[in-house]
């Protein structure tokens, strides 16, 4: 199961990533430590779950 | 009228024509009065761990608890301070082993530093400090840019007793701190250090980053569950000072301490039962959409993280009821929308977020470096 999950805002579009673990809602902001470490899971071949 | 000096006409000369080249204190929370996150912090036995306002904690070696205490050191001023307990003890260090008390900062901040110049400035720290554990410890600064560091050692000379400590810190002429709201420096106390970190000889200049030189004869806090570590009044000035000439700890009022600690993470909540976070709309049968806004701009989009959905109640016209799922989206440094998971409400019907009286309600916005 994938550590975390794409959710989508108002228009559709992904623009929060939810970190199962703990629901802690990360932007995809590139300043957002949180995100950093998102994207370095990502870039260690994982892949999140698509939103709802 | 006559002018009494005290103390050496150096020192006085120091203070009086050496004017703070910042006006707010460059460390924050420094007097450990700000806990959003709450006072203590048990069980810390890996990780990174946040736990007073701007203070992080790096453990990887024995357990220790992390807590807002009123041990100070006495006539100063200071009301709190942060302190380390160990609580499960580990004798034998692991070659990477580590357990740090640390403050980050951005580099925007510090560029009154000018760093990476022929300008470059002394930064001296000082603070106080108690542990029973008489010995050595390590305070490094390091510049997360271009990883180099400067490391001083240093000693509680007394055991159990509050002592006052200033270290200055020269200039670095090589590597710049960029100039953006991303973390570019850190000052570490470090409290535990595994072989990896003690081998070398300590970087009591500045260097390029070398593990072995950054701890070296540091005591070993995890020795004995006895041990405890006591911090407060905590400043870092542009210049050079000692003991004689540091200027006076900058003491924030309240508010202005609170507010610059919330740049960086703010716990929302209200005083009880039937109070609002923000007024929104039921966007469907099953969704109410509020608005909530912070009390500071973040340094950067905040990661939201929502105490339990049962201590919220979403209402709208006569109809109230706990969500039983939240979430975020359209999150900026200004506020989010917060997404309700509800049912059988009106499309179209304003509604509000309140603190559902079952407990505390919180959503936690973290922008901490």
């Amino acid at each position: 199961m994938s550590e975390y999950k794409l959710y989508n805002n108002s228009l559709g579009k992904p623009t929060i990533v939810c970190r199962k673990k703990d629901m802690a809602f990360i932007p995809m902001s590139e300043d957002n430590t949180d995100y950093q470490e998102y994207l370095q899971w990502v870039a260690q071949g994982n892949t999140a779950e698509e939103a709802d | 009228m006559a002018l009494t000096l005290h103390g050496t006409v150096t020192d006085n000369q120091a203070g009086i024509l050496r004017p703070r080249k910042n006006i707010t204190p460059l460390y924050m929370n420094g007097d450990m009065a700000v806990a959003q996150r709450g006072t203590s912090f048990a069980s810390l036995s890996s990780g990174a761990n946040q736990t007073l306002d701007r203070h992080g904690f790096v453990v990887n070696e024995g357990t220790f608890t992390v807590t807002q205490d009123s041990d100070v050191p006495t006539g100063q001023g200071f009301g709190k301070s942060l302190k380390v307990d160990c609580t499960s003890a580990d004798t034998s260090i692991s070659s990477d082993g580590v357990v740090q008390v640390y403050q980050r900062f951005e580099g925007q901040n510090l560029q009154l530093l000018k760093k990476g110049t022929s300008s470059a400035e002394y930064v001296t720290i000082a603070f106080w400090v108690k542990s029973n554990l008489a010995g050595n410890f390590t305070l490094e600064v390091k510049d997360q840019d271009n990883s180099r560091l400067i490391a001083s050692q240093v000693t509680i000379s007394s055991a159990d007793t509050w002592e006052k400590k200033v270290v200055a810190f020269p200039g670095d002429t090589t590597g710049a701190l960029t100039n953006d709201n991303n973390l570019s420096l850190q000052v570490t106390w470090w409290l535990v250090a595994g072989s990896d970190y003690n081998s070398g000889t300590l970087a009591t200049s500045w260097e390029a980053q070398n593990n072995a030189n950054r701890a070296v004869g540091n005591f070993n806090l995890a020795s004995s569950t006895d041990n405890e570590f006591y911090l407060t009044g905590v400043q870092m000035e542009v210049g050079q000072f000692d003991a004689d000439s540091i200027p006076a700890f900058q003491f924030e009022d309240r508010a202005t301490n609170l507010a610059r600690c919330q740049r960086y993470f703010e716990r929302i909540t209200t005083s009880g039962s039937g109070d609002s976070f923000g007024a929104g709309v039921c966007f469907s049968a099953t969704q109410g959409r509020v608005d909530i806004r912070y009390s500071t701009v973040k340094r950067a989009n905040p990661t939201i993280t929502f105490g339990s959905a049962s201590d919220f109640l979403l209402q709208a016209g006569n109809k109230s009821q706990a969500p039983t799922g939240l979430s975020s989206a359209g999150s900026s440094l200004h506020g989010f929308f917060c997404h309700t998971t509800n049912s059988g409400f009106t499309v179209g019907h304003g509604c509000v977020l309140l603190d559902n009286s079952t407990a505390d309600a919180t959503i936690d916005a973290s922008s901490d470096l």
